[in-house]
């Protein structure tokens, strides 16, 4: 089965809402059936083949190549195969995902993987806010799944999420971990400030020391025996992790005391003197 | 949005002035601002249940620099710059009876003993109302500061009465987001083009649009964006279609290709205007305009819309893209 590939033909001037463009919706269709797929441009609708030119037909696994920055909600709550986007990915990318995996050769917007429930995404650009967070006035963020983004991250990086793993290999912004309930964050780079604020349980994992809230508590400083699993996990997508003995420990934060909540923010020691 | 994510606890102004015990101003200065305010509800006036009027309310200001309003203030908190949210927290921690770490706390220009002595005033209130303004919405942390302090609020029904309410800015904003809120369900940042609404700010947000420029026109209507909007959002205004519809000439008319002047809404035309505390109080214009008011404008602008071919008929068969 080969794949089947969307090039954008010109820069739309508005975003384009291209819900359509997930394995789920493709794989079964023809070439001409997948022509005529409904996409938005504002607030008209339109045929994908007016936007894109398109090769191949019945397959999971999608190419999407061009100037496609404005493309929002692709991969919207796919549950297999694959999408490689080759440039930018707007907002919403892989929003609501249940399973597959979708990688991107540059930069994501907002809500990147907001409310995933599995799969995994990998970013090799930066990412926007609301990494893997959930939607304004949604109870929890993402339920499980992966997320790796090589560049920086927006604020509110996995607001209220429940459970999966998210890594941020650049610096990321305010509020990471907000109102989280879950789950685990890793900070490669950092935070800029308010890191797990009003966090009830769930683990943020720091490299690089982090600016406190007042309401976080320091627990001790020890080397925790899940951080070899974590570490093996993600080593098979290519992150390295302290995690034997001799790397040095961690220091545990608890919090957030304004809950009161268990939360638990990991900073490496070994990265303060760094 | 920070009342959808925080819950919000409210009351109009008439109970703020024949209860309120224990009032608090967090980043916002009427004695400037609304000057009318202190004097008709909060501070000078006698209430039903405060007899003493000045007497028995006590009043706490929290602010980055004195004001006006923090000179009369029985306590006033100063706060270093963009340490609001940390202070909330802080206070809801403290609120609790949970620990918060000392040092961290002094970090933010006010101490743990200085917040414990609040949070005690506070729980011995009857009836507690804290007013926040620009100084706190429109700094780091933005909704999530306004969240803070309604989430406070909230907490704060555990122990004795107590409410939260936002000092909104010039116009009637509060109108704008009780109107979108009965007709939409949503207050604001709303997305129509697919025919239904959705409401997504940070995505759908006008300031957040236009910096985008993932809008191709814009109307504009009894608000002066290219006074207040930074700047990359003024030069997307300017390099579109935008239409003001305004009784005066205003900095965005000045960008703008089409301005239509309108009758002064309370002076010269009738309406609805809502107050801080969402009571609507209807205006009773004294005088007459010879400017059409902002409904007409909005509704022939409409009717000559719908006189308009559907677009996808009119245009099947071209390329969208071209055009654009």
């Amino acid at each position: 089965m080969t794949s089947i590939t969307l090039t954008l033909k010109n820069t739309p001037n508005v975003p384009l809402e291209t819900e359509v463009l997930t394995p789920d919706r493709l794989a079964g269709l023809a070439h001409d059936e997948i022509r005529a797929l409904p996409v938005f441009l504002g607030k008209r609708q339109l045929r994908l083949d007016d936007l894109f030119d398109i090769e191949g037909e019945r397959s999971d696994e999608l190419q999407i190549f061009g100037a496609t920055r404005q493309l929002k909600s692709i991969g919207r709550g796919m549950t297999r195969g694959r999408i490689a986007i080759h440039g930018h990915a707007g907002m919403h990318l892989g929003a609501g995902m249940r399973g597959g995996s979708i990688e991107v050769h540059g930069d994501a917007g907002d809500w990147l993987g907001a409310e995933m429930a599995g799969g995994l995404i990998q970013v090799h650009g930066n990412a926007g806010g609301q990494v893997g967070a959930a939607y304004r006035g949604s109870m929890s963020g993402m339920q499980n799944g992966t997320i790796v983004v090589d560049g920086s991250a927006g604020i509110e990086v996995g607001t209220r999420m429940r459970r999966g793993i998210i890594v941020i290999k650049g610096p990321a912004r305010d509020f990471t971990g907000l109102e989280m309930k879950g789950g685990t964050i890793f900070l490669l780079s950092g935070a800029e400030q308010r890191v797990g604020a009003w966090m009830r349980r769930g683990t943020i994992v720091s490299m690089l020391p982090l600016q406190m809230l007042p309401t976080f508590a320091f627990a001790c400083s020890y080397h925790p025996d899940f951080m070899r699993l974590l570490a093996r996990y993600l080593s098979q997508l290519g992150i390295d992790i302290p995690h034997e003995p001799q790397d040095g420990p961690y220091d545990l934060y608890s919090g957030d005391a304004s809950i009161p909540g268990k939360g638990e923010i990991l900073v490496w020691r070994s990265g303060l003197s760094e | 949005m920070a009342a959808q994510l925080g819950g919000k606890v409210s009351c109009t102004l008439g109970e703020v002035k024949n209860r309120a015990d224990f009032i608090v101003y967090w980043g916002s200065n009427p004695a400037d601002c609304h000057p009318r305010h202190l004097s008709r509800y909060t501070i000078a006036q006698k209430g039903r249940f405060l007899p003493r009027g000045r007497k028995d309310r006590t009043v706490v200001v929290v602010d980055v620099r004195e004001t006006k309003t923090s000179n009369p203030a029985d306590v006033f908190l100063q706060i270093r710059p963009g340490k609001d949210f940390e202070v909330l927290t802080t206070l809801r921690a403290l609120v609790k009876g949970q620990p918060v770490n000392p040092q961290l706390v002094a970090e933010t220009g006010v101490t743990v003993e200085q917040l414990q002595d609040l949070v005690d005033r506070m729980k011995r209130a009857r009836f507690g109302v804290m007013f926040f303004g620009m100084g706190l919405t429109m700094t780091r942390g933005k909704h999530m500061n306004s969240m803070a302090i309604l989430t406070l609020a909230t907490e704060m029904n555990a122990f004795t009465k107590f409410v939260a309410m936002p000092m909104r800015g010039h116009g009637n904003v509060t109108g704008a987001d009780v109107v979108m809120r009965w007709t939409t369900s949503y207050p604001f940042a709303i997305n129509f083009s697919r025919g239904y609404p959705r409401y997504n700010p940070g995505e759908f947000s006008t300031v957040d649009l236009l910096v985008r420029g993932d809008v191709d026109a814009a109307l504009v209507l009894g608000a002066d964006p290219g006074a207040t909007m930074p700047m990359p959002a003024i030069n997307r205004l300017a390099g579109i279609p935008t239409i003001v519809l305004d009784p005066k000439v205003t900095h965005t008319s000045r960008l703008a290709r089409v301005h239509i002047t309108t009758a002064t809404t309370g002076i010269s035309a009738p309406g609805t205007s809502y107050r801080m505390d969402e009571v609507p109080l209807t205006l009773r214009p004294p005088l007459r305009s010879p400017y059409p008011t902002d409904e007409e404008v909005v509704r022939r602008i409409h009717q000559a819309v719908a006189r308009k071919p559907d677009w996808l008929t009119a245009h099947s068969g071209t390329s969208p893209i071209a055009q654009a």
